[in-house]
């Protein structure tokens, strides 16, 4: 095992795969890509790209046990269970393709990026409600400081959900993959640190969301989890909000807002960044009105958007926010440049914590 | 490092509703699979270890307006046990503050965690929608994945609340975390295990992949042809040495002493063959615990007592895992769950856990199900009677497609 810190983690390469002119031989090549379902092409070709941006030596430095990979997805196998079922029902199982039956596996999405970058660490697939993909990120950042791995690949993928299928209207289908690495050792072999991420997630019970406390709690639950994640309420924050219209959405929309839910149609709101500096978050400064985005059917869209400040920095913290209709909900916070700058009390809590501890 | 303890135990499975039907049936070692009653499962094998009709829960059809399938309704049958075992209050009040129940001595919702997994999670539902069931008119978005939040949203949970995936070693890794969320200071309790439930699509698959056995489930045995789903749901209440001592938990089952993850990165279905990187977890896992050939000493306090193998009765796995036990810990005495209840898939290791904890707070290890004669390359020991527990930790394995692995060693509860 290496003995280099596995805190102070960077990000150095960001890949990006949109479904719509997505081709599988050119994104991946002709042989061995054709029979694999699409969200597993979407993340292999995203990796792919994180890679390339990371440098050809980004992995090499460790070995294959000590690389780890974590994705998201919430609707990549189910247009292909769709199918299946249909086969099923139809003429039977001797009539599924044997190359994609394993598929009916929903971890098998994101397998095969192990067996092409010899990733031994371990390999998570996480599917909670929206929140997956900065799960697979969390997950992966809390392996890394607990010692399992010293190289992340973490991303999500998602494949449209079949016609007819409740939510199909708002699909989402593509990947996003990261690469992180630990800032010296990014550095030491000349890679740009494009800024460090944490996550913290947390449950908004939709009784609660839906209560007259509702946004009360949702913005103790947000402020609570900025301060582990280490962002300093004098530091101006930018805000980007992918929420859909429920319970729990609109509460998380109030917290911003520092409205009570019900005050109005989310969308057609202007969001007042100082209402959220007041109250709600503890005093914070938004360097900008937050940013609403329209949730989607999957765990794609709030990684997409982790990938977007990281892409286009703007020199201010950045924090992605994200809840289901379910409960579930997450905070990431992108921090730009290279974490080994960030001062030790300004790291995430369970970084901090965990560090050396295995 | 502050000890992660099991302080409660929930279960419905094959053998019936309850952990007290769970260890009844352990002892009595006799069950079958039966054929799935769905009349378009068309394929060779349908068969199954299924929850006794009597004892699957007739609801609810829904929660805060999500539809339910079964995998979610199994899992809040066994997280509700599993927290009243504990005995935490549930549900918590929506309406008062998390301030109020720390500041009152209770516990506080933003300090409790559910981490549980599934492989097919509520896919049923989805497959009655798409032969001629009707999803609900609100149209709203259905994630096929929900069994955490609603185990969460029942118990008005503040704290991570996640969903592990991966396939049939995923309840092993969804309490790992659990402990590293302990252990990392973001929670005090966590609800955690797996649950699994019929889903015509896996077991077509599987038929697919000539992986069913036609008779039962039968690791390790000289004529084994595949393995036999089962369904179920095994939860464990995971909790913090100080809270629980602050709160005077009433049992404690054991202690999760130690955890090591691995990935073959080898091949989408089969295992690496040499067994190098399932090795490699059980090492680590037994070091972290301190038990076994990792505990610096062949026998006394880190003793290993017992093994819950992987095993699912496909050909190579059961080769592969068998060489590396016989190497690693030759003599121990393994105990198999899916002779019994089968391979409950995302929810297989939850049961194992669960059944290693009932191991060691009972100090018995139940007798196997007969399984009919060993392979010779499967040199294990599969005890036929029950005998007393002699070591203070026990192993146990969960593998899955795509090479993912994962050891956890369960030691007795501290005197």
């Amino acid at each position: 095992m290496s003995d280099e810190p596995a805190v102070g983690l960077v990000v150095t390469g960001i890949g990006t795969v949109g479904a719509e002119g997505f081709d599988f031989r050119t994104a991946l090549g002709r042989h061995g890509y054709k029979y694999l379902p699409a969200a597993s092409q979407y993340f292999l070709a995203a990796a792919k790209r994180a890679l390339a941006q990371a440098g050809p030596d980004a992995l090499e430095p460790v070995g294959p046990e000590e690389r780890g990979a974590a994705v998201g997805t919430n609707s990549a196998a189910v247009a292909l269970h769709h199918t299946m079922d249909r086969t099923v029902t139809a003429t039977g199982a001797g009539d599924l393709s044997p190359v994609t039956a394993p598929y009916f596996s929903i971890n098998l999405f994101g397998s095969r990026l192990a067996t092409e970058h010899d990733l031994k660490g371990f390999n998570l697939t996480f599917t909670s409600p929206r929140v997956a993909g900065l799960e697979a990120l969390q997950n992966g950042l809390r392996a890394l400081a607990a010692g399992r791995a010293r190289r992340l690949l973490a991303g999500a993928t998602e494949e449209a959900l079949p016609e007819g299928e409740p939510g199909a209207d708002t699909s989402e289908a593509g990947a996003v993959a990261l690469v992180l690495e630990p800032g010296p050792a990014a550095r030491s072999r000349g890679a740009t640190a494009l800024g460090r991420v944490g996550v913290r997630s947390f449950f908004l019970p939709p009784k609660v969301a839906a209560s007259a406390e509702g946004a009360e709690r949702a913005a103790a639950l947000l402020r609570d989890a900025l301060d582990a994640l280490g962002h300093r309420p004098d530091r101006p924050l930018a805000v980007t909000a992918v929420l859909d219209g429920s319970p729990v959405g609109e509460a998380v929309a109030a917290a911003l807002d520092g409205k009570a839910p019900g005050e109005g149609a989310l969308g057609e709101r202007a969001l007042d960044g100082r209402a959220l500096g007041g109250n709600a978050l503890g005093g914070r400064v938004l360097a900008d009105r937050p940013e609403r985005v329209p949730a989607g059917a999957g765990a794609l869209e709030p990684v997409a958007r982790v990938a977007a400040a990281l892409a286009a920095p703007d020199g201010h913290p950045h924090a992605v926010i994200t809840a289901a209709a379910e409960g579930n909900a997450a905070v990431c916070l992108i921090t730009p440049g290279d974490a080994s700058a960030i001062p030790e009390g300004e790291q995430p809590m369970g970084v901090r914590q965990r560090a050396g501890s295995r | 490092m502050d000890d992660v303890l099991v302080t409660g135990l929930g279960a419905l499975s094959p053998l019936g509703a309850g952990v007290d039907a769970f260890w009844r049936g352990m002892h009595k070692a006799d069950t079958a699979p039966a054929r799935v009653p769905d009349p378009l499962a068309h394929m060779d094998r349908p068969l199954m270890y299924l929850v006794p009709e009597a004892d699957v829960p007739d609801g609810p059809e829904e929660q805060d307006g999500l539809p339910l399938g079964r995998g979610s309704r199994f899992a809040l049958a066994a997280a509700r046990e599993a927290v009243a075992d504990a005995g935490l209050t549930a549900p918590l009040e929506p309406s008062a503050l998390p301030e109020a129940y720390a500041a009152g001595g209770g516990l506080d919702p933003r300090r409790v965690a559910v981490a549980l997994s599934t492989g097919m999670g509520d896919t049923d539902l989805h497959e009655g929608w798409w032969t001629g069931g009707e999803p609900p008119a609100s149209g709203r978005w259905a994630p096929a994945f929900p069994l955490a939040s609603v185990v969460g949203g029942w118990f008005g949970a503040q704290g991570v609340n996640t969903c592990v995936s991966n396939a049939c070693a995923a309840s092993g890794y969804a309490l790992s975390v659990g402990a590293d969320l302990i252990r990392s200071g973001e929670a005090d309790v966590v609800i955690a295990g797996g649950a699994e439930a019929y889903s015509r699509v896996a077991l077509a698959c599987f038929n697919r992949l000539g992986a069913i056995d036609p008779e039962r489930c039968r690791p390790f045995a000289a004529d084994r042809q595949g393995t036999v789903f089962g369904e179920g749901a095994a939860v464990l209440v995971l909790e913090s040495a100080a809270h629980a001592r602050a709160r005077g938990a009433r049992t404690v089952y054991g202690r999760l002493a130690g955890a090591g993850w691995s990935c073959d990165a080898h091949h989408a279905t089969a295992p690496e063959p040499s067994g190098e990187q399932i090795e490699r977890a059980m090492r680590g896992a037994l070091r972290e615990a301190g038990a076994g050939p990792e505990s610096g000493s062949g026998s006394g306090p880190g003793e290993l007592g017992f093994v819950i193998p992987h095993g699912t009765g496909t050909e190579l796995n059961d080769v592969v895992e068998s060489r590396v036990l016989g190497g690693l810990t030759p003599r121990t005495p393994l105990y198999s769950v899916k002779a019994l209840i089968g391979h409950t898939g995302g929810a297989a290791g939850a049961f194992a856990a669960l059944a290693a904890s009932l191991v060691l707070h009972h100090g018995t290890l139940p007798p196997n199900v007969p399984v009919g004669e060993l392979d010779p390359e499967c040199a294990v020991p599969l005890p036929s009677g029950s005998t007393p527990l002699t070591g203070a930790y026990g192993l146990v394995n969960a593998y899955a497609f795509g090479g993912n692995n994962v050891s956890l060693v369960f030691g007795e509860a501290a005197a």
